[in-house]
């Protein structure tokens, strides 16, 4: 079934132990922004179990009324299908989702559904003319495609760290819950959930990231990437030449078949710059680069670069940094 | 088991693409044309799959007379058989017309082997477009299982087993054949050809197929752009190290990093 004349900002609220992501709490704080520019209102939907506390989040991070929908565990099935049930009762103009895994996976489905368009990586999100303008990456990031979606509503999956979330304590809203019918055709099962990571890395929500690359040159070298992140309370991150050499497990993946992250500061030791790496990281606050390869491309987007062996560099890197913290 | 591929072909993703200042399009004059880095994954995995257990790989992709040398190097690393949707506008399709597009082929395709497929494998995503939906859209287009990020796949008693990737690790899935599966980068690599393969590959047929045609797309471009330029900020070098490394910190606590 197709939604038309819609109105209104729905958002997908992805929860991990009953708490939104990060990312999800961010397309809320600019749907708030959209919605007001728009006179429309912004519409959360949480489903899990136990979501009151994340509602109330919701509510603060910009979303005027929260929807919870119980459901005991996740199927991406069952939640597409819960998604577009509610889009088509509330007929919102536009559906907003996190750049998660489960996003990318949900969003297609109820666009499929719906008969509508999904743009996916959306870095940014304007109004011209009464329509909303999807800025995307194409190409690695090194072109950007600028696009409208005709279908209704136009449904996009926010990159993380695209925009900023602001949780406001004295905002208000409405809470409350739909029971939602879906029809558990179980085309797909889930047998068993691996945790393999020990802890889980959080890259998209940290302020700093020390990444390493295959200049690094070997897993004894890569400890000294960690030893700088430790250093400055920072979180490890790594391209993909270092996954594949196994030194750092693939979570802490920056890049374009990685994570996009967006933090305060961002270390990059051997890391030459690819275009695949870059653009998950070029939205830093401030970038430094060790290199020994003067002519390195990472040096272009550095705000501070040293050229010279990352591993001779760090060790002196971390003396200076744990001085002027003990000041 | 009965083994499809759908492949994209893609401007070589190790090129830095920029966009040509006169036409303000992505300049691809010149690139090299490959498989798409996923769907090369996807084949490797099939033709294990088909090593293990027997069957039949197939590849289909949707383009120009061009692409067929992409299917003739799929034939060249365990693809038997290739078809070619001929349609030079391809790329100005949306996910849902290459979903519908390829749901349309592997109907023509089934008929024409006699046979259906078991598993039907993409890329999980391209690496120009990356919309990361195409095969999302193909499995709802035809209702089947649809699995994304996907790293493992065996055959188990009345369908598959698969893994699938997820932030903190992956989930062990089963489901009913047949089946459609997007493939994130396993932990091998794709074969390369030998002269023998590639010798026996240039001489086997690509059957052609008709696209749908008047598609329509669920977007439209306004404007194509570049990212705005990141300003280069200060490059130390320098005979010591420690000198280097000295002043790259006062540059830093200058701008309160530190």
């Amino acid at each position: 079934m197709s939604v038309s004349g819609g109105k209104n900002i729905m958002v997908y609220v992805e929860t991990v132990s009953q708490s939104p992501v990060s990312g999800a709490l961010e397309v809320l704080s600019k749907a708030h922004k959209l919605a007001a520019d728009r006179g429309e209102k912004v519409i959360a939907v949480l489903i899990g179990m136990d979501l009151e506390e994340a509602a109330r989040t919701s509510i603060l991070a910009g979303a005027d009324q929260a929807i919870m929908v119980k459901r005991e565990t996740y199927d991406m099935e069952v939640f597409g299908e819960v998604l577009t049930k509610l889009a088509e009762k509330y007929r919102p103009s536009l559906i907003l989702s996190a750049g998660t895994l489960a996003g990318k996976d949900i969003m297609p489905m109820v666009a499929c559904r719906l008969h509508t368009g999904c743009a996916v990586d959306v870095m940014d999100i304007t109004e011209t003319d009464g329509q909303l303008v999807f800025t995307c990456p194409v190409y690695g990031g090194t072109v950007l495609n600028q696009l409208i979606i005709t279908g209704t509503p136009a449904i996009g999956v926010v990159r993380s760290g695209a925009f900023a979330k602001e949780l406001i304590s004295e905002r208000t809203g409405e809470i409350l819950e739909e029971k939602v019918e879906t029809e558990d055709t179980n085309r797909l099962k889930i047998i068993d959930v691996v945790k393999e990571m020990a802890e889980a890395v959080n890259l998209e929500e940290a302020e700093v990231i020390v990444s390493g690359g295959r200049g690094m040159g070997s897993l004894e070298n890569f400890k000294l990437v960690e030893q700088l992140a430790e250093a400055c309370h920072g979180v490890v991150g790594a391209t993909r030449p270092a996954i594949e050499a196994e030194w750092v497990p693939r979570s802490h993946q920056v890049g374009q078949s990685g994570k996009i992250v967006a933090p305060k500061l961002y270390i990059a030791c051997g890391i030459s710059g690819a275009t695949q790496h870059v653009s998950g990281m070029i939205g830093s606050g401030y970038i430094v680069a060790i290199n020994k390869d003067e002519d390195a491309p990472v040096f272009d987007i550095a705000d501070v670069g040293i050229v010279g062996d990352a591993v001779k560099v760090i060790p002196l890197l971390i003396e200076e940094i744990k001085r002027i913290s003990s000041r | 088991m009965e083994l499809l591929v759908c492949i994209k072909q893609v401007p070589d993703d190790s090129v830095e693409i920029s966009l040509d200042p006169v036409s303000k399009t992505p300049a691809l004059q010149g690139v090299t044309p490959v498989v798409n880095a996923f769907d090369t994954y996807a084949l490797e995995m099939a033709a294990r799959l088909k090593e293990a257990h027997g069957g039949e790989i197939t590849v289909v992709s949707i383009g120009g007379e061009d692409v067929k040398n992409s299917l003739k190097n799929c034939l060249a690393v365990g693809a038997d058989n290739a078809y070619l949707v001929k349609e030079e506008a391809a790329f100005s399709h949306d996910p849902a017309g290459i979903a519908k597009t390829l749901k349309k082929a592997i109907g023509e395709i089934e008929k024409d082997r006699g046979k259906p497929f078991d598993l039907i494998f993409c890329g999980k995503e391209s690496t120009d477009y990356a919309s990361s939906q195409v095969g999302l859209f193909l499995g709802e287009e035809s209702s089947l299982p649809v699995a994304a990020n996907v790293i493992s796949v065996e055959p188990v008693e009345g369908g598959i087993k698969l893994k699938q990737e997820t932030e903190e690790g992956y989930r062990v899935m089963e489901a009913a054949l047949p089946c459609v599966v997007t493939i994130q980068k396993p932990n091998y690599d794709p074969r390369y050809p030998t002269i023998k393969s590639k010798m026996a590959a240039r001489k086997k047929e690509i059957t052609e197929l008709s696209p749908i045609e008047n598609l329509e797309s669920q977007f439209k471009v306004l404007q194509i752009l570049e990212p705005p330029k990141r300003a280069a900020g200060v490059k130390i070098k320098g005979d010591n190290i420690q000198e280097a490394v000295t002043e790259a910190m006062s540059v830093m606590t200058k701008a309160r990093i530190f």
